[in-house]
């Protein structure tokens, strides 16, 4: 594992570097809390050290709804690995635009708080994969409920698709995701509401518990092996694509 | 990073999600600290066996098996671990990610315009992507399994 230490001599070293930004990051608390869910980034200076919270609690969550994972079913726990079809999908565009290492923090999973915490701490803070992640993670807070909502209800409106799957495809191991994907299915299905939040609370709790292995173990070693298999001819296609290949 | 490192660095995490927990959902640092004190233990733990196993699985991976661990019905502590924990707002500690996100991209910002676009396209493409493949294979087994 690359991992980029950050080297301080001393505690006290460390405090006089980085108090700005452990200042800031409350203030910036007490800026977002107050205002609730609506989270404003604020930027100055470079520090992430945060890898561990957002697994914990989601190991929590998971600990108290461990009868829920048995008995919800082979669908359930199946589809958790349609989540990692994202990266067939989302890896060879993000070659063809032109990105390179960052491509693989950025499409290994849908990237919310767990992820960004694992690429820092597999990669490195500075890497760029935790930069890639980092993107699709402020990117995705800032679209990501109005468009996970909008697709969730589009493929309601397919009539291909059982409102158990749509439920369940709508628990990815984000929680205001799924939100906004059960707000907009309810409308879409009203008399299918209740089943539709079981199920994508399920499928949550489910992502929450296995996310971070199956991100672990398959999710980045698939995006590794795709790198290596499609960088070499879709990372070369686009004028930026070959100028970045040429500094790597 | 040293134990004295990992310890200053979780308090001001705890203190973090206190104060996250206190303006955002109304529960006092009395009543929040029982639950932060447990995760930052765990966290500390979780820390310590990465740096002991000689196995190369990040931290947050022993983080997310412990805190299962110390919440699954097997374990003494359950209750109290759940209890004490629930009184944490999910996403109080998020608030936090959000800072330093924003802080870790500000001498970037340039390019991070720059390459918005481009980001925007993959991030849709994620979403799209985790979405209709668990909806395709959520249909495909439930109609195997006659359960719809």
């Amino acid at each position: 594992m690359k991992k980029v230490e950050r080297a301080y001599a001393s505690l006290r070293e460390r405090v006089r570097m980085e108090w700005i930004l452990y200042l800031l990051a409350f203030v910036f608390i007490l800026i977002a809390d107050s205002i609730g869910q609506i989270k404003i980034p604020v930027w100055k200076g470079t520090f992430i050290i945060f890898p561990i919270f957002y697994a914990l609690f989601l190991g929590i969550n998971a600990g108290a709804n461990i009868s829920i994972v048995i008995s919800a079913g082979p669908a359930l726990l199946l589809q958790e690995f349609g989540n990692l079809c994202t990266i067939f999908l989302a890896m060879p565009v993000a070659l063809l635009l032109g990105l390179k290492r960052e491509a693989i923090g950025a499409t290994h999973s849908i990237n919310r708080e767990t992820n960004l915490a694992l690429m820092q701490d597999m990669f490195g803070a500075d890497s760029p994969e935790a930069q890639g992640s980092l993107s699709v993670y402020i990117v995705g807070g800032m679209v990501g409920t109005i468009y996970f909502g909008f697709i969730a209800s589009m493929a309601a409106a397919t009539g291909l698709f059982h409102p158990y799957a749509l439920g369940m495809a709508s628990g990815v191991g984000a929680g205001i995701l799924m939100s906004s994907a059960v707000a907009a299915l309810s409308e879409v299905m009203p008399a299918w509401a209740d089943q539709i939040a079981a199920m994508a609370s399920a499928s949550e709790t489910i992502s929450g518990i296995d996310g971070i292995y199956m991100a672990i173990f398959l999710g980045v070693p698939l995006c590794n092996f795709l790198y290596r298999k499609l960088e070499p001819t879709l990372g070369r296609i686009t004028k930026s694509g070959r100028e970045l290949a040429g500094k790597n | 990073m040293t134990i004295k490192d990992w310890i200053f660095v979780l308090a001001i995490s705890g203190l973090g999600m206190m104060t996250a927990n206190l303006i955002g959902f109304d529960v006092a640092f009395s009543e929040s600290l029982p639950g932060v004190l447990v995760l930052l233990l765990i966290a500390l733990c979780a820390a310590g066996l990465a740096h002991v196993i000689p196995l190369k699985l990040p931290t947050v991976a022993y983080c997310s098996l412990l805190g299962l661990l110390c919440a699954c019905p097997l374990s003494p502590v359950s209750q109290f671990v759940i209890e004490s924990a629930g009184k944490i707002n999910f996403t109080a500690p998020l608030t936090m990610v959000g800072a330093f996100a924003g802080m870790s991209i500000s001498n970037q910002l340039k390019m991070f315009f720059k390459q918005g676009w481009k980001l925007i396209i993959i991030t849709v493409l994620v979403m799209t992507g985790t979405f209709f493949g668990s909806l395709i294979v959520a249909q495909v087994v439930l109609r195997l399994t006659h359960v719809i």
